[in-house]
């Protein structure tokens, strides 16, 4: 599903070489649920940003169904994009003044299809993201963990085959993070393959499989 | 060194291309570093920073592109505002003949942006491929751009250097007059014959479009562009001008024509370099179809209306044809 090979990241200030990065492998198999785990700084969000195809590779390669995504020009990157991955943030990086159903169909409008099918498959996440009761509500409105599950919900709509988080239970109590998990689990037992960036503790003892990938000073701690 | 070096337009214009110059020279380095270098097979470091830098050209010829034109019509309007400065000259036309540069000069700037056109054609078919397959192409392209702009760039200094205001210049009527009962038009051509062929031709050319014949699309597209110069300087002019005598592609520049000349222009060599830069680049490329058509079509159309229109409109308000 998602092959990671020799992968390095380095970014450049002056003559500075900063390495982010360093010789990176990982195979990650289809329906597999994987904890990049680490202190801040150690590459996690980097990682995943060139897997979701939203930054480069100084060096390496990041295969997605054999796609090697990380080198595809603009155009072919962002249609694998919108098609097999759904992402999750830190921050939620909703729009706040559109209501929760106009952020979940925001993904499919470039998608061409016809309007039945966009409401269908918005009624459909909300409903699996389980913030199908806050729909027509503003997103400045929400709580945290609504606005988490209103980004679950817009990752999920275009069916991805792939969902990645960055830190996505840092800016939510406690309650709300297990809440998450129990999402992801569903998510996982669905077969989507999940890769999530966190350094949270409650990741570390998942009541379903999955695999934790310790990151430390830009590689993989193993 | 003469007043032309010094007025506003000729130092704003030359500034201008020199500035543009330098950004140019980075895009050429880099281009020739992906003509030698580009492997997009290799995962490598370099590689990747060629993809990177290979974005860099683009945005700088995207960015080249759009100055470029602008100061082609910059150009345009400063030679025909430097006319009050010439012995003689009473249009643009007067002041690029002023010396033997002029008129190459105009014909090299119009070369380029023709060109310019056809990289755009290239760079977008290839970003719509997985694997940058016409880069090199694209560069090589890129790499004789930045030649023609450095000779171009020489012609401009040598031009606006090299102008004697004190010298007396011919202007229209002496340059595109019949002198002596002579025949300006080319191939023994006369003005019911260069007509027909300009319709004809404007016909075939969106015959050809349409069927997709490419060459003949190509050809069809080069001869309209050059009848269709001598049919509005020796036929649709006269009546812009509403003067049988008065023969000239610069005058409808002016004002006094509510700068009619800017669209008749611009749309006849827009409409004939996006069409035949459409057609190369899809034979370059080998791709099986060409992308514009409507574009072209409108160009064209605009074109061949807006020049008919006047001819049209003075028979109906004189009763009578010059």
């Amino acid at each position: 599903m998602i092959r990671v090979e020799n992968l390095s990241k380095s970014f450049y200030h002056q003559q500075d070489e900063s390495k982010i990065l360093i010789d990176i492998n990982l195979h990650i198999k289809r329906g597999e649920c994987i904890i990049l785990k680490g202190i801040s700084g150690s590459g996690k969000t980097t990682l995943l940003s060139i897997i979701a195809g939203l930054d480069r590779p100084s060096k390496g390669k990041v295969l997605i169904d054999d796609e090697p995504i990380s080198k595809l020009p603009d155009i072919f990157a962002s249609k694998i994009r919108a098609k097999k991955i759904g992402m999750i943030f830190q921050h939620f990086n909703l729009f706040e003044n559109l209501s929760v159903y106009e952020n979940v169909t925001v993904p499919l409008i470039p998608s061409g299809l016809p309007l039945d099918d966009i409401y269908r498959a918005v009624d459909k996440s909300l409903k699996v993201a389980n913030i199908y009761h806050k729909r027509s509500l503003v997103a400045s409105r929400l709580s945290g963990g609504e606005k988490q599950r209103c980004a679950i919900a817009r990752a999920l709509v275009a069916d991805p085959d792939i969902i990645v988080c960055d830190e996505p239970t840092a800016n939510l109590d406690s309650q709300n993070s297990i809440l998450f998990i129990e999402t992801i689990k569903e998510l996982h037992l669905m077969g989507k393959t999940i890769v999530i960036a966190t350094h949270d503790p409650l990741f570390e003892n998942l009541n379903f499989k999955s695999r934790i990938v310790p990151m430390f000073d830009g590689k993989i701690d193993e | 060194m003469n007043e032309i070096l010094f007025s506003n337009q000729v130092i704003i214009y030359l500034l201008s291309e020199s500035l543009l110059f330098v950004l140019l020279f980075i895009a050429f380095v880099v281009s020739i570093k992906i003509v030698i270098k580009w492997d997009f097979d290799s995962f490598s470091q370099k590689q990747f920073r060629l993809e990177k830098e290979a974005y860099l050209v683009s945005t700088i010829t995207i960015f080249l592109f759009i100055i470029k034109f602008i100061l082609l019509i910059y150009f345009v309007f400063t030679i025909d505002s430097l006319s009050i400065l010439i012995a003689g000259a009473m249009c643009g036309a007067g002041v690029v003949t002023a010396n033997e540069y002029g008129t190459y000069l105009l014909l090299f700037k119009l070369i380029i942006i023709a060109t310019l056109i056809l990289w755009f054609y290239l760079n977008s078919y290839d970003t719509h491929t997985k694997n940058y397959l016409h880069m090199k192409k694209k560069s090589l392209l890129f790499i004789a751009i930045f030649i023609s702009i450095i000779f171009e760039l020489f012609l401009d200094f040598q031009y606006f250097t090299n102008i004697d205001t004190h010298q007396p210049v011919s202007c229209c009527s002496t340059l595109f007059g019949q002198l002596e009962g002579a025949n300006p038009l080319p191939f023994g051509l006369t003005i019911p014959l260069l007509l027909t062929l300009f319709y004809l031709l404007y016909f075939l050319t969106i015959l050809t479009l349409k069927t997709n014949y490419r060459v003949l699309y190509i050809v069809s597209n080069l001869l309209f562009l050059y009848l269709a110069y001598y049919a509005v300087v020796y036929f649709f002019g006269t009546y812009i001008y509403q003067l049988p005598t008065h023969k000239c592609p610069f005058c409808m520049l002016q004002s006094d024509y509510f700068y009619i000349g800017y669209i008749i222009w611009g749309s006849l060599f827009l409409g004939t370099f996006i069409g035949i830069s459409d057609a190369l680049s899809s034979i370059w490329t080998t791709r099986k179809y060409i992308k514009n058509s409507r574009l072209v079509i409108s160009m064209l159309t605009l074109f061949v209306v807006l020049s008919s229109i006047y001819v049209i409109i003075y028979y109906f308000r004189n009763g009578v044809w010059l």
